[in-house]
């Protein structure tokens, strides 16, 4: 079912999705989150002197998580005679390939910040490690074990991980990311809404999962095209599958103020299914779709409005210092 | 004071020697097709080849099925564990590289590394630094790539950051440069206006050693792009890079061009793309459609 992107189609706004709720989408999810609220966080937290600075401590963290993993991640935050704590807590999750980041410059900011590192990513591989390619399609044939499944859990976890800290202020916590960072900012947001105060996605991935297939050719939804291509058969428990992990079906769920930004020409993250997830969101939404941008989102121009936005729902002690922008 | 008053004596005997040892080790390629990516258009086959060490390394390499020759595309490994395998626009056109160099999953056995710390391993001593060896992985590659009986050896181009530059530099053969992203391009002074990584690790390092400058900066000028380009003969473009390339392409004999980014990612890429694929003699795949 591969399909080459056209030099002309409809308006994304337009675009009728085919993501379809699963009835029993939050009875799935409450099952999860219960199996891993019962699990003892066991949270870790060696610090780095050699990454540490003046103005921030950052951390080497680790906590455990669905299917007896431990789960690593970073953590900066100011230091004490440079900003005084409490501090909002930032989760900054990280993109499909890209390494989870070291947020010592939003730790500037005067944020509490972790560098999430789901399962699969290096540190948090030991075993578990599909590979790239190979995460999105890990298992797409069942719900229950999908990759995804433990991934979003994951992310959820270090929520946890910092109201565990007495640093952080648990009336303060956002979430950021792009791309499959974006993703994440919005199952995060949404499982999670009982401690999210806002969440700011950028082209976000894993929302229309079959729409994006007939609509790009580009990784990593080109996965599932070369999957359905050796696998034809299969196509129907995907499309299950993958209804129970759509950011669209989550979106409903989110409460907290969000902020979703898109590239009108994105080919990895294709603008229609950014549109169907602002569809879905009942929550208050800030939204920007940049005309000619791609998968960066119009990441150049609206980066400000990102930490605007953040700051406005989290206010840092320090805001004028600007951060590494996130990438997928 | 320009980069290249910072070329090291023994710049030339460095490289021979990497050279050398490249030499004594035959890349003993193997090809594994793999089933998932191919399709109608190429074959994507799992690389392995032979670098210094030795070093087994690991590439992506996708060949149009349609008969002929083709131009030749060597995309130069990126800062980060994971390089991704070639787009199906590529593969159509070119008979496609994906290097993963030592460390990078796929070639992380026995030595997987760190993000952070790779940067730095070794730093400190030029013979131990682990670029030493990714250079000489990346040469390989492009050895590899230029040995292959399907690639048009008078089309070939390479795209990516220093790495692509220097490989370029070293391994005559490419007739297309397309660098963005520069690393090593200024590091030391660079590296005192920003606490963005990969930069930071430097900084990092320097905190914990800072007795350690001048053994940095000694190691790092053996990586800087400036005292490469002198033999670089492909017409090379910058993609962005503002005014800090601008020595950079004054210091290269061949032809050199800067493309001034837009930031919209559509507009940018269709640009290069179409950049490379006129370089190459072939078409233009490009990403941004039209609004019916």
């Amino acid at each position: 079912m591969t399909q080459t992107t056209t030099r002309t189609r409809g308006r994304a706004d337009q675009f009728g999705t085919s993501v379809v709720r699963p009835p029993d989408f939050d009875e799935f999810w409450a099952a999860i989150m219960a199996e891993a609220n019962a699990i003892p966080l066991n949270p870790s937290m060696e610090h780095v002197p050699m990454r540490s600075t003046d103005e921030v401590d950052v951390y080497e963290i680790g906590y455990d998580s669905l299917d007896g993993l431990r789960i690593a991640g970073w953590y900066c935050r100011p230091k004490e005679r440079y900003l005084a704590p409490p501090y909002p807590a930032l989760l900054i999750v990280p993109g499909y390939v890209s390494e989870p980041t070291l947020p010592k410059s939003w730790a500037k900011m005067g944020y509490a910040a972790v560098g999430v590192a789901p399962r699969g990513k290096l540190r948090s591989n030991r075993h578990f490690n599909p590979g790239y390619p190979g995460l999105l399609v890990n298992n797409i044939v069942d719900r229950h074990t999908y990759s995804y499944r433990g991934f979003y859990v994951d992310a959820c976890r270090a929520v946890d991980f910092v109201l565990t800290r007495p640093e952080v202020d648990p009336k303060r916590v956002g979430v950021h990311g792009s791309s499959q960072g974006g993703a994440l900012t919005i199952t995060t947001s949404a499982l999670r809404r009982d401690a999210i105060t806002c969440g700011a996605a950028g082209a976000p991935y894993l929302c229309g999962f079959m729409d994006a297939t007939s609509l790009t050719n580009s990784w990593p939804y080109q996965e599932m095209n070369d999957y359905l291509r050796l696998y034809p058969d299969r196509e129907a428990q995907m499309r299950e599958t993958v209804a129970y992990f759509d950011g669209v079906n989550f979106a409903p769920l989110i409460t907290a103020p969000m902020m979703v930004y898109i590239g009108l020409n994105d080919d990895v993250c294709p603008p229609e299914t950014g549109y169907a997830l602002k569809n879905a969101m009942t929550c208050p939404l800030e939204f920007y779709a940049q005309p000619r941008s791609a998968h960066d989102a119009g990441r150049h121009w609206v980066m400000p409005k990102v930490e605007a936005f953040l700051a406005k729902h989290l206010k840092p002690a320090a805001t004028s210092r600007h951060a590494e922008p996130t990438v997928g | 004071m320009t980069e290249r008053s910072t070329r090291p004596a023994d710049f030339d005997a460095y490289w021979a020697a990497v050279d050398d040892e490249l030499a004594r080790y035959p890349a003993a390629p193997t090809l594994e097709a793999l089933a998932l990516p191919s399709d109608e258009y190429s074959t994507v086959y799992a690389a392995k080849i032979t670098s210094i060490g030795p070093y087994r390394i690991f590439g992506y390499l996708s060949i149009p099925k349609a008969e002929g020759k083709h131009p030749g595309l060597l995309i130069a490994p990126g800062y980060g564990s994971v390089n991704h395998l070639p787009h199906l626009d590529d593969r159509q056109r070119y008979v496609t590289l994906v290097l993963m160099h030592r460390g990078q999953r796929l070639a992380d056995q026995p030595f997987a590394a760190a993000y952070p710390g790779l940067l730095t391993l070794g730093i400190d001593d030029p013979a131990a630094y682990v670029y030493r060896g990714i250079v000489a992985d990346c040469l390989r590659g492009a050895e590899f790539l230029l040995s292959r009986p399907e690639v048009d050896t008078s089309r070939v181009g390479i795209s990516g950051g220093d790495l692509a530059l220097i490989t370029a530099a070293r391994r005559p053969g490419f007739s297309a440069v397309q660098a963005s992203g520069l690393l090593f391009h200024r590091l030391m002074a660079v590296r005192e206006r920003t606490d963005a990584y990969p930069v930071e690790e430097v900084n990092d390092y320097l905190r914990a050693h800072p007795d350690k400058v001048g053994a940095v900066a000694r190691t790092l000028s053996y990586f800087e792009p400036a005292n490469h380009v002198s033999t670089l003969n492909a017409t090379t473009l910058f993609n962005g890079g503002g005014a800090g390339v601008k020595s950079l392409m004054d210091a290269i004999p061949g032809t050199a061009e800067q493309y001034e980014l837009t930031h919209e990612g559509g507009t940018d890429h269709d640009w290069a793309d179409a950049w490379m694929a006129k370089q190459l003699g072939s078409i233009p795949k490009p990403h941004l459609w039209e609004v019916a």
